[in-house]
C-alpha cells in the first residue's frame, strides 16, 4: 500500500497523511455500520450486507469505467447511455419483432459478447471525436449520451424488453460458490484494475497522463492510445454493467441507467478520485461506491418517510464526507 | 467574399425553412374540427405507447384535424415549448399529460389568455384552469389496491408498496389513498412504503432490503406495472420468493396500469391483479372533449353517458373520473380491456 500511494503526486510534504488517502472512507463506513445495526438488528447479517453489494455491482463497475477515465484526466458522461444502450440493442438484435425486437434473429450465444462489442464501439467513436477531432470530452460524450438514449428509444420504440436471452438473464442472477455472480465479476475487475494501476507500467501511465499529459508524451508515453483504450475499456464495462442490471431486473428498461451518471461521480469524487485528472485510487472509489449502498440500505431498513428520504440520503453522504475530511486531514479535489 | 456569398446561402436556407413553416400553419387549417394539438408525455412507458396508438385512430372517429403530436420526453420544459409551437402553428386546443403538474400553471394562464382551450390526460394541474381534466380517480386505485390486499391476506401481515415519484399528482394520489385506507381498515398490516421514482432499479433493491428484513412479508403493491412487474419478479424467483397463487408461500401481489404483459402474469398466477388504466379512455375522451372545446360546449358536474362521473375538484375545475377496472384472474381474459386489444 506504501508503494502504491508514495508514487501518487504529493503537493504537500505530509506525506505521511497521504498515504491514508485511498482509506479515507473507512472510518466513514465504520460509523455507518455501528448506525445502521443500532436502526435494525437485521443489518449486520451476512445476507443483508451480501444484497448491498449486489445491489451495488452495477453502480461499482460503472464507477470503476468512470475513475479510470478520470485518472487519465478525462471524462465520460455517455456511460450511463452506454448501460441502457448496449444490453437493449443486443437484446432486440436477437428477440423476435413479437417481442418488439428488431426481427434480424441472431443466435441466442451472440448476446453477450454483441453487448460487449458495441460498449466497445461506443468508446471507439469517443475516442476517434476526442482524440483525433480534437473536440472537447465533456461535450463529445453529452451529446453521445442524447444520441445513444435517442437511438435507444427509437430502435425499441420505448418499449420494454422483457423477453431476454438465457445467459443475459442468467449472469445477472446466477450464484457462484454461493456468492452472486455479479460479485465476483465486479470484486475480479476491480482486483485486476487496483493490481494494474498500482503496479505496471500500463496503469501508472493513466496517473502520468492524467497528472500532465505533455510531460507524459515527452517522457515516451503514448498518451493517444493509452486513452484511447481507456475510453474503449470504459465503455465495455459499462455494456457489462447493463447486462447485469438487465439480468437482475429482468428487463432492459427504455430508461435503464437513466440519471446514473450522477451516482457514479459522486462515488468516485467522495471516494477521492480527483475530477482534475491524476489522482485517486480505484480502492478508494470502491469504498464510494459501498458507502452509498450502505445509506440507501439503512435509509430502507429504517423505513424514512418517503417524502424525506432524499433529503436524509444526501444529508448523510455530507455528514460522511466531512467525516472523511476530519479523519484523515487531507483536502479533497 | 467568400463570407458574403455564404451569408447569402444561409439566408435562402432560413428563408426557405420559414416559407416551409408559414406552409405547415395553412396545410392544419384543413377539414375536420380543429386544429387540436396534442403532446405526448413520454416515450418510454408502454402504456403511453400505447396511448399514442390510440390518439390518431379515435381522432379519425370524431373527425378531427389532428395535428402531429409532439413528445415532450417527460421533461416540463420540453413540453412548455412544445406547446407554444403548437399554439404558433394554430392549435384552436392542446391536450396535453403534464407529468409534473405544479410547473405548468404559467403555460395555462398564457394559453387561457389567448382563448385556447387545454384538456389534461392522467394528472390534473396544481392550480386548475384546464377547460377539462380527464383520468382515472388515482385515489380509487390506491383504495382498491388497499381493499384487495386486504381482503386477501384477512388483514394481517405486511406489504411493500412501491411508490411512484412524490412530485406527481398520481404518485401523491395512489400513495395517500393506500396508505389511508391501510391504516383506517386493516390495522394488523404493516406497510412498508418505499420510495421509487418509477425505477425499477430502486424497487427491486428496497425489496430485497425488506425481504431479508422481513420474511414472512406477504404483500406487494406496486404503482406502475409498466415499471416494477419485471424487476419484482425477477427478484422474487431469483430469491426463491415466488410461488403461484395458492401455495401458502404466495406473495399476493397487486399492481396499477393494465399492460399485457401483467395480464400474462396473472394468468400464470405469478401476480394477483391489476387495476387497468384506461388508455383508449383516455385517447378518446381527452379527444372528444378537445372538439367539445373548439365547438364551444360547455359541461357541468355530474354522470355522464359513458359511466364516469364530472366532478368540479375545487374553483370550478371539472374532472371527467373515468372508471378503472380491477383486472383478477376471473376476468382476465375480458377483451374490453385495453391490454387485450394491443397484443403484446
Amino acid at each position: 500500500m506504501s508503494e502504491l500511494s508514495a508514487q501518487l503526486p504529493a503537493a504537500k510534504p505530509k506525506l505521511q497523511l497521504a498515504r491514508f488517502r485511498d482509506l479515507a472512507l473507512v472510518p466513514a463506513i465504520l460509523v455507518l455500520l455501528v448506525v445502521g445495526f443500532i436502526v435494525s438488528p437485521i443489518f449486520l447479517t451476512a445476507g443483508n450486507l451480501l444484497d448491498v453489494v449486489q445491489q451495488q455491482t452495477e453502480l461499482g463497475l460503472v464507477v470503476l469505467a468512470e475513475a479510470l477515465i478520470l485518472i487519465a484526466g478525462r471524462i465520460d458522461l455517455s456511460l450511463e447511455s452506454t448501460v441502457g444502450f448496449a444490453p437493449a440493442l443486443a437484446v432486440a438484435l436477437i428477440v423476435p419483432a413479437s417481442s418488439h425486437g428488431l426481427g434480424v434473429g441472431l443466435p441466442e450465444w451472440t448476446a453477450i459478447p454483441l453487448c460487449l462489442l458495441i460498449g466497445a464501439l461506443i468508446g471507439l467513436v469517443n475516442g476517434a471525436l476526442i482524440l483525433k477531432l480534437r473536440l472537447s470530452g465533456f461535450v463529445v460524450t453529452l451529446g453521445m449520451l442524447i444520441t445513444i438514449r435517442g437511438v435507444q428509444l427509437g430502435a425499441t420504440g420505448g418499449q420494454n424488453l422483457f423477453d431476454l436471452p438465457a445467459s443475459v438473464s442468467y449472469l445477472g442472477s446466477a450464484t457462484w460458490l454461493g456468492l452472486p455472480a455479479s460479485v465476483w465479476i465486479t470484486g475480479l475487475l476491480f482486483a485486476v484494475g487496483i493490481v494494474v494501476l498500482g503496479f505496471f507500467r500500463q496503469g501508472r501511465a493513466l496517473y502520468a497522463i492524467g497528472g500532465n499529459s505533455d510531460a507524459a508524451r515527452a517522457a515516451g508515453i503514448r498518451v493517444d492510445r493509452v486513452v484511447w483504450t481507456v475510453l474503449v475499456l470504459g465503455g465495455v464495462l459499462a455494456a457489462l454493467a447493463g447486462l447485469l442490471m438487465a439480468g437482475r431486473l429482468g428487463s432492459v428498461a427504455a430508461a435503464q441507467g437513466q440519471n446514473m451518471i450522477f451516482t457514479t461521480f459522486a462515488a468516485a469524487v467522495i471516494g477521492g478520485v480527483s475530477l482534475n485528472g491524476g489522482k485517486g485510487t480505484l480502492f478508494g472509489a470502491l469504498c464510494g461506491v459501498l458507502m452509498l449502498g450502505l445509506v440507501q440500505n439503512i435509509l430502507t431498513l429504517a423505513h424514512v418517510s418517503p417524502f424525506w428520504y432524499g433529503a436524509i440520503n444526501g444529508g448523510i453522504i455530507l455528514v460522511a464526507l466531512m467525516l472523511s475530511r476530519l479523519t484523515t486531514g487531507k483536502a479533497q479535489d | 467574399m467568400k463570407r458574403s456569398i455564404l451569408t447569402v446561402a444561409v439566408c435562402v436556407a432560413l428563408a426557405g425553412a420559414l416559407a416551409a413553416c408559414n406552409r405547415g400553419t395553412d396545410a392544419a387549417t384543413g377539414g375536420g374540427a380543429g386544429p387540436v394539438g396534442i403532446d405526448l408525455p413520454r416515450a418510454d412507458s408502454d402504456f403511453w405507447n400505447s396511448y399514442a396508438k390510440y390518439v390518431p385512430q379515435q381522432a379519425k372517429d370524431l373527425g378531427i384535424n389532428l395535428m402531429p403530436p409532439t413528445n415532450s420526453q417527460n421533461n416540463v420544459n420540453t413540453l412548455v415549448s412544445n406547446v407554444q409551437t403548437l399554439t404558433n402553428q394554430g392549435a384552436k386546443a392542446v391536450v396535453m399529460a403534464p407529468q409534473d403538474t405544479g410547473a405548468i400553471t404559467t403555460t395555462l394562464d398564457r394559453l387561457n389568455q389567448k382563448k385556447i382551450p387545454v384538456i389534461t390526460v392522467d394528472t390534473r394541474p396544481d392550480k386548475g384552469g384546464a377547460y377539462m381534466v380527464v383520468r382515472a380517480d388515482n385515489k380509487a386505485y390506491g383504495e382498491k389496491a388497499c381493499k384487495y390486499l386486504g381482503e386477501q391476506l384477512k388483514g394481517k401481515g405486511k406489504v411493500v408498496e412501491f411508490e411512484g415519484d412524490l412530485s406527481s399528482i398520481n404518485g401523491r394520489d395512489r400513495s395517500q389513498a393506500f396508505g389511508d385506507c391501510m391504516k383506517q381498515n386493516y390495522p394488523g398490516i404493516t406497510v412498508f412504503a418505499e420510495p421509487t421514482n418509477w425505477e425499477g432499479g430502486k424497487a427491486s433493491a428496497a425489496l430485497q432490503t425488506d425481504l431479508t428484513a422481513n420474511p414472512d412479508i406477504n404483500g406487494i403493491y406496486m404503482q406502475a406495472g409498466g415499471v416494477f412487474l419485471a424487476p419484482t419478479l425477477q427478484l422474487l424467483k431469483s430469491t426463491n420468493h415466488l410461488f403461484p397463487a395458492g401455495d401458502p408461500r404466495h406473495i399476493t401481489i397487486i399492481s396499477n396500469d393494465g399492460i399485457p404483459q401483467e395480464f400474462e402474469a396473472i394468468k400464470q398466477g405469478q401476480i394477483d391483479a391489476t387495476v387497468s388504466q384506461p388508455a383508449d379512455l383516455y385517447a378518446k375522451w381527452a379527444l372528444y372533449y378537445a372538439k367539445a372545446a373548439v365547438e364551444g360546449k360547455s359541461f357541468k358536474p355530474g354522470a355522464t353517458d359513458h359511466g364516469s362521473t364530472i366532478v368540479d375538484v375545487g374553483s370550478g375545475q371539472l374532472e371527467d373520473q373515468l372508471p378503472a377496472p380491477l383486472v383478477t384472474k376471473d376476468n382476465v381474459g375480458d377483451s374490453s380491456l385495453w391490454g387485450n386489444q394491443i397484443g403484446k
